[in-house]
């Protein structure tokens, strides 16, 4: 059974020679792998020798030595007369501008790569990363975040729905409610996430990500909220000004939008951010004490603020992607960019 | 909600630059957008946000302006004059469901002219998006603009009996509205009929029948508060959505309809001739009253982090019209009848905080307690996942978590899905229209997409959520999946994607996850190749992957003209990895290896050859591995030689060759006893 190595030996060592052809480079490649003085496969072979039973040994030894003989000539032959496997030989110049072969090299998609960035922000700050169902029920979706039926807000997030009522989250806010429900404050987590709304143009998308962030402790203030995400901001897109507008979110009173000075133009006014010179970037308010009493917060004792921001628009933003469709079309050229 | 800055400037008694209105309109809670940069013709789009009804009207937005520039806003300037008969004489008012129309007023211009509106009006009705019609609809247009009042115009001899009866429609009755669509009726909606039939959708659009036209003489104004939820869903049933509507449904003001249909009847009157009766018909069974709610000084000091002013705060509710006095560290406020989004004292602290600004509250980090976070619930597995697909040199794919009713049954007939199918109530498009089972699906049409664009080499993978229904509850499970086609290396030795490439990628990710003993078994029955297709499976026997060649019939459906390997993981059957590893003792005593070539028939798998032979196999076999695998020349062509080759180890001293041949002579007889197999 050990001589069948031998002549598996003998046969791949013809091949590989007949496939390097007359190329110099390649007969020492040829060389190396069968005659190479450390890890040449004759090394290798000899050594099995001193493995073997006595009744075999004379067998393998007589055929490994004629297979020695054939290997050293062939590769004689091939490159030219000149001695092969012997110390001090001149080895063929390889033409080192050649490409060599490189291992293949994984990409992560930029929303995950954003996402983790974001995640790592809050992390630093005590943050915890929560996780939610994307299938969500009324309840989480709408009534216990201050959006009772028929509110207008609802029309603001055109929901899909199933059949049995539930729906497809239509932000990461639900969890919010999820995490107050189960638990007392103080809590101070982040929710990154799918999130699904039935719009789709250039820049809406039928799927898209967010990350939620809820803080709620005794003595939370809207300064803190500010400083909160002030700290967040500059992290994440270095040197730009921010502001806080006055906006509406049912859940949360006051509410503010944050916006960051356009990082395209420096905030004298682009395409971009529509002339204004600022580009929106999140919803954020002190959490509404409607919601802390319908989740069983008392809202006496805490206070606290939430923010929501999407993803994809901050990749699309820090890496200058123009179209939010192309980020789910599946094509690798994309992701082969952050590679 | 487009504004048309003149327009705006009017209201106020001494107008600041346009740009400081805009920033400070913006800095108070309403974002503007100039629209054209012309300052003569200036419109504004302006973020109205769906809470403030109030403010989507030319009044209701200076009102904030004032306060955010300090000026103050004008009086209104009403009052018709009025001559002849009394309007109760000509029209009479019931209202059937005082709890949802809680007032209707009317007034009655008689011989009005049907005339075009002036330059000015049209104009100012254009920029804000409206078509001018005539004087008349114009009128109650440029109020409803103006004042946030929806009125309706009609006319007066084609309101049967001169009889509006406010009251729900009636099975079976129908209504052609202006828009001229006939639309059927019935009792969930609100309707202002005449004495024989509906006229009107109440808070919605008027009906055709009653049209202001070429014929009509007098006209009568109808200004009423309508039931939010009532219009709201009336709209929606109907698939309407009309400027009355938009502004009922969020909520109008009830004590502006009396100044509302003053300003358009004096404004008829004036562009398109006619006198203005007498008096107004006023019906208000559930008229509004205020309410009264406070301010405390510290409370507002504590929430926002500020010491605010007690007279700037009594400033700037007082301009909003809340009738502040001041008592102490207390504000006493009267709710307006327009606001009816303040409900209690964090409403108004809200009012103050945003006209004080948000840039003067001072950032403060929170001192908090300093316990670290924590990635909870499939973070930490998924992120593992993913890191594992990159490290095997995949690249990642994001597509939609939906499906297409044919890519839905065909996720069907694949053995790891999450459950029945899930089909969405509401689907956007024809492709979207279930949750994904698989996703496998939309990675083979991203891998057409790729090697359409003329893509060479495709090793793809995502992970995301698959969907099912299980009984009652919608299922969600993290799953990885990958997808392998075209050549890979380099000029020297480029190779063509085989089963043989995907095995050891999923093997890769499978230990690197840590998924308990799974077997590779031959699949027969799904969409992959019969010849190279497999599930995976757990000791239980529960699938937890497939992998293998996209068979021919599959890869039609989704276009794909070349080989395409794919393979699927259910994330859920990976451990844990939160306990930390173990060291183990290096060995301190050298192996000995020892080769065996095995030959047998092809269906034997090497699987179960290697089983057997680790079962069958000394203690002191440590390790085996594959060296050579023969069939051809020289052997029957269903036979295979296989070598293995084992590595023999013992613990506590070294091994010596004859043990080592000794235990190899052991078990090639054993091998022979349990399978048939011979040895070379």
């Amino acid at each position: 059974m050990t001589l069948e190595r031998l002549e598996e030996a003998r046969r791949a060592f013809l091949s590989d020679l007949e496939q390097a052809g007359g190329d110099a480079g390649a007969v020492e490649e040829v060389r190396i792998r069968y005659a190479g003085r450390r890890s040449g496969m004759l090394q290798e072979l000899t050594a099995v020798l001193k493995t073997l039973p006595n009744e075999e040994k004379r067998d393998y030894g007589r055929e490994l030595n004629d297979l020695k003989k054939l290997i050293e000539e062939k590769l004689k032959e091939a490159s030219g007369g000149a001695s092969a496997g012997t110390a001090g030989r001149r080895r063929a110049a390889i033409d080192v501008t050649l490409p060599g072969r490189r291992p293949r090299r994984g990409a992560q998609h930029p929303v995950h790569l954003v996402r983790r960035r974001i995640e790592a922000i809050f992390l630093s700050m005590g943050y915890s990363v929560e996780d939610g169902p994307e299938i969500e029920d009324d309840w989480h979706n709408f009534e216990a975040l201050n959006i009772p039926p028929d509110h207008p807000a609802r029309d603001d997030q055109d929901t899909f729905y199933f059949t049995d009522g539930h729906v497809l989250r239509t932000h990461t806010s639900p969890v919010q409610a999820r995490v107050m429900e189960r638990q007392q404050p103080p809590i101070r987590i982040i929710v990154p996430g799918r999130v699904y709304r039935r719009d789709s143009d250039l820049r809406h998308s039928p799927m898209f990500h967010q990350i939620e962030g809820l803080l709620v402790d005794e003595g939370i203030t809207f300064g803190h909220l500010k400083a909160t995400l002030e700290t967040f901001l500059h992290q994440l897109f270095v040197g730009v000004d921010i502001r806080f507008r006055p906006s509406y979110f049912p859940f949360t009173e006051p509410s503010a939008e944050v916006d960051i000075s356009c990082i395209f133009c420096n905030g004298s006014g682009c395409g971009v951010c529509s002339r204004s010179g600022w580009i929106e970037i999140l919803g954020s308010g002190m959490v509404d004490p409607r919601v802390f009493e319908r989740v069983g917060v008392d809202p006496e004792r805490y206070t606290g603020f939430a923010f929501g921001l999407g993803i994809d628009r901050v990749a699309m933003l820090l890496y200058g992607i123009p179209d939010l469709r192309l980020m789910f079309s599946g094509d690798q050229r994309l992701t082969r960019q952050f590679a | 909600m487009r504004f048309d800055l003149s327009w705006l400037d009017e209201q106020l008694v001494d107008a600041p630059p346009a740009d400081v209105v805009a920033e400070r309109l913006t800095a108070c809670g309403f974002n503007v957008e100039l629209r054209e940069p012309d300052a003569a013709t200036e419109v504004w789009d302006v973020e109205v946000t769906t809470n403030r009804p109030d403010a989507m009207n030319h009044r209701g937005l200076a009102r904030e302006a004032a306060v955010a520039t300090g000026t103050l806003l004008k009086p209104i300037e009403n009052g018709p004059s009025e001559e002849g008969e009394q309007a109760a004489n000509l029209v009479s008012v019931e209202i059937e469901v005082p709890e949802l129309c809680s007032r209707y007023v009317a007034r009655v211009v008689r011989n009005a002219r049907l005339v075009e509106s002036p330059a000015w009006l049209a104009e100012r009705l254009e920029r804000c998006g409206v078509r001018p019609l005539n004087a008349i609809v114009d009128a109650t247009n440029y109020v409803l603009l103006e004042l946030g009042q929806p009125l309706h115009a009609f006319d007066l001899a084609r309101v049967a009996g001169r009889r509006i009866v406010v009251r729900r429609a009636r099975e079976g009755e129908t209504l052609t509205t202006l828009d001229g669509e006939r639309r059927d009726l019935d009792p969930s909606l609100l309707v202002i009929a005449d004495a024989e039939r509906p006229v009107a959708l109440a808070g919605i659009m008027g009906g055709a029948d009653s049209e202001i036209g070429d014929e009509t003489v007098d006209v009568l104004l109808e200004s009423a508060h309508f039931d939010a939820l009532t219009v709201r869903r009336g709209a929606r049933k109907l698939g309407m959505h009309t400027e009355a509507s938009h502004r009922f449904e969020r909520g109008a003001d009830p004590e502006m309809a009396t100044t509302a249909v003053d300003v358009a009847a004096a404004m008829i009157a004036r562009l398109a001739g006619g006198t203005v009766c007498r008096g107004r018909v006023d019906i208000y069974p559930k008229p509004w009253r205020p309410r009264t709610l406070e301010v405390s000084m510290p409370r507002l000091s504590a929430f926002t982090g500020l010491e605010i002013d007690p007279a700037e705060a009594h400033r700037i509710l007082d301009g909003l019209g809340f009738e502040p006095s001041l008592d102490a560290d207390r504000v006493r406020c009267t709710v307006p009848s327009f606001r009816v989004d303040v409900e209690r004292a964090e409403d108004l602290y809200e009012e103050v905080i945003r006209h004080v600004g948000y840039d003067a509250v001072p950032s403060q980090l929170p001192v908090l307690a300093t316990d670290p976070g924590r990635r909870c619930g499939s973070w930490p597995l998924v992120d593992r996942a993913r890191d594992a697909a990159v490290s095997v040199g995949l690249t990642e794919v994001v597509t939609y978590a939906f499906s297409s009713a044919e890519e839905d049954e065909a996720a069907a007939r694949l053995p790891l899905i999450a459950g029945g199918s899930l089909p969405l109530a509401n689907p956007l498009t024809q492709t979207q229209t279930a949750m994904r089972r698989s996703l496998l699906p939309g990675l083979l049409t991203a891998a057409r997409a790729n090697l359409n664009q003329g893509e060479t080499s495709l090793a793809l993978f995502e992970e995301g959520r698959v969907f099912g229904a299980d009984g009652q509850a919608p299922v969600e499970k993290e799953h990885l999946a990958i997808v392998l086609a075209g050549s890979f290396g380099n000029w020297q030795d480029r190779a063509t994607t085989s089963f043989t490439d995907l095995k050891g990628l999923v093997d890769g990710l499978i230990e690197r996850l840590a998924f308990p003993a799974v077997s590779w078994v031959r699949d027969r029955d799904s969409w992959l190749e019969d010849a190279e297709g497999a599930v995976l499976t757990a000791a239980g026997g529960e699938v937890v992957g497939v992998a293998g060649l996209v068979s021919r019939t599959a890869a039609k459906w989704w276009d794909l003209r070349q080989p395409v390997y794919v393979a699927e993981l259910d994330l859920s059957a990976a451990m844990d990895r939160s306990e930390r590893p173990r060291f183990t003792e290096l060995p301190r005593f050298p192996a000995i290896t020892a080769d065996m070539t095995v030959e047998h028939r092809a269906e034997l798998a090497y699987g179960e050859l290697l089983r057997t032979a680790t079962e069958l196999a000394s203690p002191l076999v440590v390790s085996w591995e594959l060296v050579a695998r023969y069939s051809g020349e020289g052997l029957d062509p269903d036979m295979v030689r296989t070598t293995l080759r084992a590595v023999y180890r013992h613990p506590e001293r070294s091994l010596l060759q004859e043990e080592v041949n000794a235990e190899q002579e052991a078990l090639r007889s054993r091998l022979a006893a349990a399978l048939d197999v011979r040895f070379a």
